[in-house]
């Protein structure tokens, strides 16, 4: 019983995340008839699907010990790309191909900078990330293009009127991810983000490490960009630009320390529900719209807080029985 | 080259004149020595002798300049520590190489722990089979499941020799393997499984009882050289001590007279003194007088420094600074430390004292910048005028003050901060390790500095790594043990073959020649 509450508690113990999300969704409820018909949880989902996906890519590099601000320039060129090639020839397969290609070289192209130079990633990251989105504008200058119907109604809707397909998307990742945590790769995330030195002295080759994290990050935001393309039919070169900071604010809800070494993929998912069922919350209640980023500013502020003290109460206590 | 005549007589390592520098610090020079399967070999050295970069040059984790190195007689070039650990060389570090948010298990079997076919580790089989390692290594209370942050530094440090240990390795190296261990009797029976199998072990300890109790044969480093390399039993104590202390040629000391103030009120007394790492530490420097402070690495040193300025937190004890009729509960930040007259010119000369992207008169001016502004504007010419009263008295040449201080050489640096100390009208300086890593002409500067400081009534409390700086520059040494102070050396016992073995926490307290520790307020 202990071992497996330890268990829980080191694999970052997302239980915060998971309480407010439900507070939240009952709140969001009780003044939104539809929120327990299907499809009201696939539009809710559907809303969430997106920065769940990126957040979970975002997750790897910050358990990695490092910062990844390039994103939304990932998502923004994937979103064009979807745009203007899903009608074509290659159809959705490709496109998915492709995005997917895109992120991965932009993850190795962080890597290489980051685990290869040395470079600081928060700087690095950011320079990818503008120029990513320069490319992304080069592509499609403004806000237009189509995405095939059958990527714009296929990701949007549910199977069989009973199933979301923005929840077997959500489940898929998480599987992808509890599986990683498990392999020698994942366990290397987790001991170079927590103490790179050790790690090193440890044999983890800590350049390769963070070359992976950063590398399938790249193709998560690949793949967000591709589900927003779905989401919203079109694209825009600038859609993805409010992402950034509910990215990071959703890693830290879902209790992934920003310094690396602790948390998981499980919690951030979490977080990015909270920061979605929070907009529809306070939409539902009638409440005017800049009070969402007060109220967002807050959970975020309680969810560390309270995130803080599930990892500092056992130690205080155990201190004290010594 | 003929083949040889019987497996035993290829030597498991052989190390052929390796080299290793830091910048201007020679860290390591032509040290050679040969290791034989089933030996245990013992590595002594002062702090800074090398020991460490030896270790870690052996372990992958630096590039040696110049030398090679053979394992079982082929060349071993090991680029990084899994190299040198897929060749046999497993290393239990000083510092501890476990990552404190992962279990035991997973600690154990980094970097590759096993995995089932889909490639996945199974958690559970691995926390079984790291439990089994554990018993055979005669650990059985250390659950693999938790994670290595929350079992105390012994079980740790039991952890760490017990990862280099199992997968037997060619060769064992034990870097300072019981400093935090209570029950050496354990390592001692795996050390001695270990070379049963035939694998040699390089022993790096400061205890000399464990070298004796399980080295045939022990190489002795000072300054980044090899000096002896000898069978144990053959020498005695002291021979091992005056030869880890021994004496540079090149510095030399003049003898000064002692320019104490006995009459006078101390200048610095600190009463039981506790905090993390500072076990009940007490003792008063007076006006005149160099204290000196010895230990080895670890044994509370820094702390000690550090809670005297407010830098580590104490939880008891008293502080008193002569002149000052108040009493300071040990002072709450170093800028208050600072008002009273106490300085501390900390360890870390880049890190904790020098402001690398400032010029020099701006480094040594910032105390008393205020001193040097009228309305808040700086007065060049004033700022000149306080630094230029300073700077003769530690020899910095004026020239290099408008230069960026990161130009200067290391010794010059140091000049520059022993002038911010003196600039801030310090009474009582707190100096740590102030000629690490500075040019002979330098230290001269800095002894010389010193001397002048406690002549005109000025108190020091000085730490060294050099055990003859202390001898010859204090008036009393007291030296650290594990966080205590273990005795008080002054004249003629005060020698560097005793501070050692005080330090080494070898010799007793009623040993000859010895006062006892000072117990209570002097």
């Amino acid at each position: 019983m202990s071992a497996l509450f330890e268990r829980l508690r080191v694999a970052g113990g997302p239980a915060i995340a998971v309480v407010l999300y439900v507070l939240l969704f009952l709140v969001y409820a009780s003044r939104e008839a539809s929120a327990f018909s299907v499809f009201g949880i696939t539009n809710l989902l559907n809303d969430t699907v997106v920065l769940a996906v990126a957040t979970a890519g975002l997750t790897l590099v910050v358990l990695a010990g490092e910062f990844d601000l390039s994103g939304i320039g990932v998502i923004a060129i994937a979103n064009v790309v979807v745009a203007t090639t899903s009608t074509g020839s290659a159809g959705w397969i490709g496109a998915l191909v492709a995005v997917l290609a895109i992120g991965a070289v932009v993850g190795l192209l962080n890597g290489w900078l980051v685990a290869g130079l040395g470079l600081q990633s928060l700087a690095a990251t950011i320079g990818t990330m503008i120029a990513c989105e320069g490319v992304a504008l080069m592509i499609l200058a403004a806000p237009g293009g189509e995405v095939a119907d059958v990527i714009a109604n296929g990701l949007t809707g549910d199977i069989g009127g009973v199933l979301p397909v923005a929840a077997v998307i959500i489940a898929g990742v998480l599987v992808l991810w509890f599986l990683f945590a498990r392999t020698r790769a994942g366990i290397g995330i987790y001991a170079v983000g927590s103490d790179e030195n050790a790690a090193r002295l440890s044999g983890v080759n800590a350049r390769r490490t963070k070359l992976v994290a950063f590398v399938l990050s790249g193709m998560a935001y690949g793949l967000a960009g591709y589900l927003l393309s779905a989401e919203t039919g079109s694209g825009d070169p600038r859609a993805s630009n409010t992402f950034l900071l509910f990215m990071y604010a959703a890693v830290a809800i879902g209790g992934t320390s920003l310094m690396g070494g602790r948390g998981g993929v499980l919690g951030s998912v979490f977080g990015a529900g909270i920061l979605t069922v929070m907009q529809k919350m306070l939409f539902a209640l009638g409440a005017a719209s800049f009070y969402t980023n007060v109220f967002s500013g807050m959970i975020m502020l309680i969810a560390i807080f309270v995130g803080n003290i599930s990892t500092f109460l056992p130690r205080l206590q155990r201190r004290r029985a010594a | 080259m003929s083949a040889p005549s019987s497996v035993l007589e290829v030597p498991v390592l052989e190390v052929r004149g390796i080299a290793k520098r830091y910048g201007a610090t020679v860290a390591l020079s032509d040290v050679s020595f040969v290791l034989n399967p089933g030996e245990v070999c013992g590595l002594l050295g002062e702090n800074g002798a090398g020991k460490s970069t030896l270790v870690k040059a052996l372990s992958g984790v630096v590039v040696p300049d110049a030398g090679e190195l053979f394992l079982g007689g082929a060349a071993y070039r090991p680029r990084d520590r899994n190299e040198a650990r897929r060749q046999g060389v497993a290393t239990a570090f000083q510092e501890l190489s476990l990552v404190t948010t992962l279990s035991v298990a997973v600690n154990l079997f980094l970097p590759d722990p096993a995995v089932n076919r889909a490639g996945l580790v199974a958690w559970r089989r691995l926390e079984q089979e790291a439990a089994r390692v554990l018993a055979a290594h005669g650990i059985g209370d250390i659950d693999p499941a938790i994670p290595v942050g929350e079992l105390p530094l012994g079980q740790r440090q039991r952890l760490e020799i017990v990862r280099a240990m199992f997968r037997r390795p060619r060769l064992l190296l034990l870097d300072e393997p019981t400093a935090a261990l209570s029950d050496r009797e354990w390592l001692f029976d795996l050390v001695g499984n270990t070379v049963a199998g035939g694998t040699a072990v390089l022993y790096i300890s400061h205890k000399l009882d464990e070298i004796r109790r399980l080295c045939r044969r022990c190489v002795i480093l000072r300054n980044g050289r090899k000096v002896l390399d000898r069978t144990v039993a053959d020498m005695s104590d002291d021979e091992i001590f005056r030869n880890m202390a021994g004496r540079s040629v090149v510095e030399r000391f003049v003898a000064a007279p002692s320019a104490v103030r006995p009459e006078a009120a101390p200048a610095l007394r600190a009463s039981h003194l506790l905090g993390e790492g500072v076990e009940d530490i007490s003792f008063a420097v007076m006006p005149g007088e160099i204290l000196g402070v010895a230990g080895l690495e670890g044994h509370g040193q820094s702390r000690l420094f550090k809670s005297l300025v407010g830098l580590h937190p104490l939880r008891g004890g008293r502080l008193e600074l002569a002149g000052v009729t108040r009493t300071l509960r040990p002072a709450r930040s170093p800028r208050a430390a600072r008002a009273a007259g106490l300085v501390l010119v900390p360890e870390e000369r880049k890190s904790e004292a020098i402001f690398n992207d400032l010029t020099t008169i701006a480094n040594i001016s910032l105390p008393m910048i205020e001193r040097a502004s009228s309305l808040h504007f700086l007065n060049r010419r004033r700022e000149r005028a306080l630094v230029e009263r300073v700077i003769e008295d530690v020899d910095l040449p004026g020239h290099f003050l408008p230069l960026g201080i990161a130009a200067l050489s290391g010794g010059n640096q140091q000049k520059a901060v022993l002038a911010r100390a003196l600039v801030a009208r310090a009474r009582c300086l707190l100096l740590f390790d102030p000629t690490r890593g500075v040019d002979v002409g330098a230290k001269q500067s800095i002894y010389r500095m010193m001397r002048a400081f406690v002549r005109d009534g000025g108190a020091i409390l000085f730490y060294s790594t050099e055990l003859d700086e202390l001898v010859h520059l204090c008036d009393r040494c007291l030296v650290l043990y594990r966080n205590r102070v273990a005795g008080e050396l002054q004249g003629a016992a005060l020698s560097q073959e005793l501070l050692l073995s005080l330090a080494a926490g070898q010799a007793t307290r009623d040993a000859p020649g010895l006062a006892g520790p000072v117990a209570g307020p002097v």
